[in-house]
Parts: structure tokens; sequence; C-alpha cells
């Protein structure tokens, strides 16, 4: 199996890697967002998992605790803990990365205290809180003090400096591996699929990082023989999306997508960790400061971001995709779409999206990117 | 859900009602719209002006030689009563802005947006000098964003550090163990960006924040809060129901945005001898009363009559909410010499509080409710959490019926509709 197969493999069974190393007898640390330093995770020497949703696996088991409003891929995460979808795991880190993720750590307790039948992994809040303000960076330099508390007791050795050092180098090369996998989107024309896109930079967060490296620069040595992708050129922006079924779809109408501002896709590999100096310090520094947070960053950032990604991804058109009941991103969209449309990139707007689309779902969804595409292709011509 | 059986038919001949409006609600509803014309002249005059979230310290401004201050949610129930909610919904989805757009915080955003004071109550919100909230939800960040550019000010966020899922019966250990429920490390930060927020309004207005009249504040705030738990517990332990909610949400919530000062502590006393006095003659809001209800959620800014409908018509009266609850169990503060930690203390997790399982079920108890009636706004994060309190209270023998609609957008409220379900989860679940 090549590079590219291998990380398809991870993407669409993530748990395989996880399971493999629990059946060595290590210890897997589920996380969920990408707002929780996994580099401290592996520095402890247990598997850091990122966990997901599965617009495939219901939520039957969330309805009977939880309300429908709140951000469908938390739900999803939650169905799938509720039902033993990830019984592999051994501890869970929740960080503070938004209000629906905060409410799903709270949601646990509550669940286990009107149903004590109900058993979940040991968890840990790592409270990131929201601002870039020295005062709140004092706050998260102590709750990295506590999440390293935590994992030592958890792996039972100490986290040394040099193993975090060499946990930031690892996870940094990845990053900057990835950055030339966005490369190769944003080329003219692209040499990959926003679909395999997706496959590459989701499986990194489900895998050791080493044995991803080594299957980017596999990867990567081979980019030359990549074919073109010859579809109309377009950046996602809007919710987070967990898993490949929007990018499907949108690739199969004469499209292929060369970026978005999404923590599954090109905004994974942003701002490296510092790898200079105190290495717990770094790791503040980059969990409190990093900007991309869309959920905390304010309108003009999120503007600022979005224009800057379609540009440099040299995107025809953007498509927003904002599942229902994630508030946040829908606030940037109205003034994301204004500075798109000065900068001369139009764009289309799916508001309200089911997390699981059902077949009509996507026959809308078809209909209205296909005659959008059009539109792109036609203005291209002229 | 049908209907159930004689919805609207029995108003006339239903329990006798026994209810005079409160004085003291009535006094303090007249001091509000007076304080407000008093505000918009001091802010024409040039005076500083605050627009900031409930949840935040509005103590500070009064210990800063009083900068006027005027709560969001305050802002959202006026414009709201006034029917104007539709009307300014309907613009924000003109400019773009999603259909399912949080509605309580973004009303006054909404309003700010058409810049049109001669459409908006009371002669229009005066243009703040500054914006203050805790970032307790993501959409926050959004909200005061723009309005702060609507209004061509600074906003002051405070971070919102995340809540224990639970501290065990915390409403008998806030006053004097707050360090403890709360948690040290938050009220570390919460302090600290309090005397940055002190820093920057002394910097910005030239007014001198006083410690003295701090201490005062929170001594009149102890004092007039405790009127407030002796009238929670006289309606709770009074049967009938003496005050009708729509007469302690008035007074409570406009008594309450004056808190820290005389004329608050002498009108919650007022409030108390009224309510005293009715249950001594033994009035109620109905003579004939069978069923005691709880109301779960905000208060139904724009129809606080939907209450009366089920006193007329099955002797249901809704005896509390958390307004008056968390006055009575959240606010009172003894500082132990260090008065800005206890006010850091005060605010920081009081919507969590309110949103406790736990607290709901012991007021539930306490005011002896056959049955809660749970607002459920499917546009707001806050909302997320509510049926744990379903379950806890039916497992504590408390039935629940969550309705769906939002406290100040009556464009979804469907009345009839509403009603209808009331009435049979009255008549299924909560008669003896």
């Amino acid at each position: 199996m090549g590079p590219l197969e291998t990380m398809k493999k991870h993407y669409e069974q993530r748990d395989v890697a996880a399971q493999k190393w629990k059946k060595q007898g290590g210890k897997v640390v589920g996380y969920v967002s990408d707002d929780c330093p996994e580099e401290m995770i592996l520095a402890a020497g247990l598997f850091p998992f990122r966990i997901s949703g599965d617009p495939a696996s219901g939520t039957a088991e969330t309805d009977k605790y939880t309300e429908s409003f709140y951000d469908p891929s938390v739900r999803s995460i939650l169905n799938m803990l509720l039902t033993g979808k990830y019984d592999f795991l051994d501890y869970l880190v929740i960080p503070h990365a938004s209000d629906s993720i905060l409410k799903l750590y709270h949601q646990l307790w509550w669940i286990h205290r009107v149903d004590p039948s109900k058993q979940f992994p040991p968890l840990h809040l790592f409270d990131i809180v929201h601002t870039r303000f020295w005062q709140t960076g004092q706050y998260v330099r102590d709750q990295v003090r506590a999440l390293k508390e935590k994992l030592e007791e958890w792996s039972g050795k100490e986290i040394t400096a040099s193993a975090l050092a060499r946990a930031i180098t690892i996870g940094n090369e990845n990053k900057a591996l990835l950055k030339q996998v966005a490369a190769l989107r944003a080329s003219e024309p692209a040499h990959l699929s926003g679909v395999e896109a997706l496959q590459i930079i989701g499986s990194s967060m489900v895998m050791l990082k080493e044995e991803h490296n080594k299957l980017l620069s596999q990867f990567l040595k081979g980019a030359s023989q990549l074919p073109a992708q010859e579809g109309v050129r377009l950046f996602i922006e809007g919710s987070d999306l967990d898993n490949s079924q929007f990018y499907e779809l949108v690739e199969s109408c004469d499209a292929t997508i060369v970026g978005e501002n999404s923590s599954w896709g090109n905004r994974y590999s942003d701002d490296p960790v510092d790898p200079s100096g105190d290495p717990f310090e770094a790791i503040a520094e980059r969990y409190h400061l990093r900007p991309s947070r869309p959920r905390i960053q304010s309108i003009e950032q999120r503007v600022a971001y979005c224009v800057r990604s379609a540009l440099e991804a040299k995107a025809q058109g953007v498509i927003f995709f904002l599942y229902e009941w994630d508030p946040a991103p829908s606030w940037d969209q109205p003034d994301q779409a204004k500075a798109l449309e000065d900068k001369g990139i139009p764009s289309l707007s799916f508001n309200m999206q089911k997390y699981a689309m059902s077949d009509r779902d996507r026959e809308t969804l078809k209909k209205d990117v296909k005659q959008f595409v059009a539109s792109l292709s036609k203005k291209k011509k002229h | 859900m049908s209907a159930a059986k004689g919805v609207g038919d029995q108003s006339k001949t239903g329990p006798v009602k026994d209810a005079k409006p409160l004085k003291s609600a009535m006094a303090a509803a007249q001091h509000q719209k007076e304080w407000f014309k008093n505000a918009q002249e001091r802010v024409r005059a040039g005076e500083p002006f605050c627009l900031a979230n409930a949840d935040t310290p509005h103590e500070i401004f009064l210990a800063m030689d009083d900068i006027p201050i005027v709560m969001m949610q305050w802002w959202s129930a006026i414009i709201s009563a006034k029917q104007l909610s539709g009307y300014y919904f309907d613009r924000m989805g003109d400019k773009g802005y999603q259909k399912n757009v949080c509605r309580y915080c973004a009303l006054p955003l909404a309003c700010a947006i058409e810049q049109d004071p001669e459409h908006e109550p009371w002669g229009g919100l005066p243009k703040p000098t500054l914006l203050l909230a805790q970032l307790s939800c993501d959409v926050h960040t959004k909200v005061f964003e723009l309005l702060a550019r609507a209004y061509n000010c600074h906003f002051f966020p405070f971070e919102y550090p995340a809540p224990a899922p639970s501290y065990p019966r915390w409403w008998e250990r806030l006053e004097d163990d707050w360090e403890e429920v709360i948690g040290s490390h938050v009220l570390d930060l919460r302090v600290e960006e309090t005397k940055a927020l002190i820093r920057y309004l002394e910097v910005s207005t030239g007014r001198q924040f006083s410690h003295k009249t701090l201490l005062e504040i929170m001594e009149l705030e102890n004092e007039q809060e405790e009127y407030f738990k002796k009238i929670r517990n006289l309606i709770a332990e009074t049967r009938p129901c003496p005050v009708s909610l729509r007469d302690q949400l008035a007074a409570t919530m406009n008594l309450q945005w004056h808190r820290g000062t005389q004329w608050a502590v002498d009108h919650t006393r007022m409030f108390y001898e009224e309510v005293k006095e009715k249950a001594d003659k033994g009035e109620a809001v109905c003579k004939d009363e069978k069923i005691r209800l709880m109301w779960i959620g905000r208060g139904l800014w724009h129809n606080t009559a939907f209450y009366q409908y089920f006193e007329e018509k099955y002797g249901a009266v809704f005896t509390n909410s958390m307004y008056l609850s968390i006055a009575a169990d959240g606010y009172i503060r003894h500082h132990h010499g260090d008065p800005l930690r206890a006010l850091a203390s005060r605010h920081i997790y009081m919507g969590y509080c309110l949103r406790d399982p736990e607290w709901q079920l012991n007021e539930a108890k306490r005011y002896g409710v056959n049955g809660a009636v749970m607002i459920v706004a499917s546009n707001c994060i806050d909302s997320v959490g509510n049926m744990f309190i379903k379950m806890v209270l039916e497992q504590g023998g408390v039935p629940v019926l969550p309705i769906y609609a939002d406290v100040v957008d009556a464009r979804e409220w469907k009345d009839e509709e509403i009603k209808a379900q009331v009435s049979q989860f009255i008549e299924e679940r909560c008669m003896p």
C-alpha cells in the first residue's frame, strides 16, 4: 500500500493505529478539537488520538440526554462515547475550545449523575479560555501545568523538558510537511484533491506523528507524478468539517477544493510551536496565542484569515458551509462574503446544514454547487 | 401535540383572582424609567456610559461616582416588551445574518445597527462609551465586536474560565465560603481583570474608584438581598401564593438593577413588607389555588400576561422563577475584608448556577410545586443542559414540561398552541 492509500485508510478507519498501540500495551488519550496540546500527550509516552464525530453513527443515544441544538459534530462525539465506539480510550482530555465542547465535558458528568450505569474514561478539562491578553496567558500557563500533572499521573512518568522538546520537533516537522501538501493544492493546476488533502491531514491526528511524518515524506517525494486537478478552484469556509462528505459532493461537480479554514484541513498546520527556549512555556504560548481559532477570533481577524487564505490558494470562489447550531462562524459570514466580493471572489453560502446529509440534502446542495461552479467557469472563460 | 380539552373556555368561571398589583413593583418600574431618563440626560451632557451583560460587576461603576450602566438583557426585555423584536430581527435578516441567531443578546445589537433612536423604546439607548461582558458564550465575542463597531467604542471582555460541573449545595455555602465554591485560580484571574477594568475606567473617564464606597455598596447589597431571601422564603411557604410571578419579576428585576444603593434597600424592604402584609391578610393570586407551578428559564418578556391565563383557568399559579431565587441564594457575600474578590465571586458563575439542576430541584421542593414549565430557546447555547434539569426534577418527583420558544422574539410564539400544551400538562401530570 502506498503512502497516500495508507493515510486514506487511517482517515477512514480512524482507530486502527490506536488499537494497534493498545494491543502492544500502550495507553490512548482521546482529545477533542485542535486546542489540546497533543505534543504533551506524546511526550508522556501516551498515544494522542483526536476524536471526531461520524455522520453515519446517528444520535439516538445523545438524544436521550441532550438537546438537539448545539454543534452537531460534538453531539455525534457524545453519541459515539455513549455507544462504545470509543471504548478503547483510556483517558479523555476536553479543552474549553467552544461552548459545545465545554458542554460535552459537563454532559459526561451529568449523564453519570442521572444514570450512574453510564461510565466514561477519566476526564481532564484543559481550560484554554478565550482572549489573547497577557493575563489570560498566565492562566493558560497554569492550565498547561495542570495538564502536565494529570498526564504524568496517567502515564506514571514525568514529562521531561527534553521529551517535550522532542515531541515539539516531531509535531513541527509534521506541520512543515503538511504545509508542503498545502502547496500542492495551491499550485496551478492543483495536484491534490480536497478529499485527498482531508485524508492526509486528518490521518495525522489519529496516527503516531513519527509514522505519519515518514508517510508524508514518502508521499511528497513522488508528488511531481501526481495528476493535475482540473476542476474550478474552490475554498471552503465555515464550520469545522470532521468528515469528507461535503468535499466529495463538491468535487463531483467539476470542482477542486484547494484550501479551507478548518482545523481538520489546512489550518491544522498553522502556527508551529516555537522550538527555542523552555518547551512548556512554548506550548503555553502556542495554544494561548495562535490566532486561528474561529470561535474566539474576532470577525475582523476571521475576515482577514479567510481572504488571505483564499487568495493564497488562488481560489476562484468560496463556499460557506455552516452546520445548523454552530452559531459563531455564522456571525462572521456576512462580513467575510463582503470582503471576498471586494476582492472579486464570489461566494455561495449554505446555512443551517445537517451534519448527516440525506439524499435530498445532497441533491439540493449538488444542484446549487453545480450552478455556482458553472458561473465561475463562465467567468474564467470571459 | 393535540389541544387539551376546553382551552380558553374556563377563563370566566375559574378561581377568583385576588391580586392587586404590588405598589413596590410599580414604584420600582417607575424609578427605573426615571433613572433611564436621567441617564440619557447625563450621557447627553458628556458623562460616560456602559452597556454590559447582566453577569458583570456593575458595582464597580457605582463605586466610581455612579457611572451610568445598563444591562443588555434588561434592554433586550424592554425592546421585546414594546413588541419591537420582530422588526429588529427582520432587519438583521436583511443584512445577511442567519435566521437562528441568538435572540436575547443580539436584540440590542439589532437595535444598535439600525441607529434609529426614535424607533427605539424610551427615546433610545444612550450611545455607550464602553461595552462590558464576560465571554460565557462563543457568540459574545462576535456580538460585542459588532456593537463596538456600531457605537464606535471599546469592548472590555472578561474571561470565562470553565465552571466545575457541580458544587454540592453551593447555595448553602456561597455567602461565606465563596472562595472554596468558585475556586481560587478562577478568582485570581477575575480579580486581576477587575483591577484592570478599574484602571481602564480611571484612565478613560478621569474618575476615581473608591474602595470605601465599594465596601458600603457590598454592605447595602447584602442588606437588600437578605430582604429578597425573606421574600423568597415567605412566598415559598405561604399558601395560597400571595404574589403573582409577573409582579415578582417586575419588582425583583427593577430593584436588582439598582442594587448597592440605599434606594434599593428601602424599596426591597417595602417589597418585603407588602408581601408580608398580603400573606398575613391571606391575599392571594388565586384564592382557590389548586396547582403550584415553577417557571424555569428566563422571563417571557414579550408576554408576561401568559402566566395569568392558567390562574384563571385552573387555579394554577406560577409561584416562582429563578430571578427571586437567585437574588436570595446567589448574591449575598460576606467579603472577609476583600470586597473586590467577593464581588468577583458573585458574578462569574451566576449564569451557571441558575441552570444547576440540583438547585432547581431544591427550589421546586422549597415552593412545593406540582410541576414545572421550562422555556427552552433553541437559539441559545445556555439552553443546552435543560434536559438534565428535567431529568433531575423528574427523578425528584416534579414533572417538567419543556416549551420551545424565545423569551424576547414574539414572532415564533404560538400562544394557543403553547397554552394547550401547558393545559394538557396541568391536567395530565400536575393535578392531584
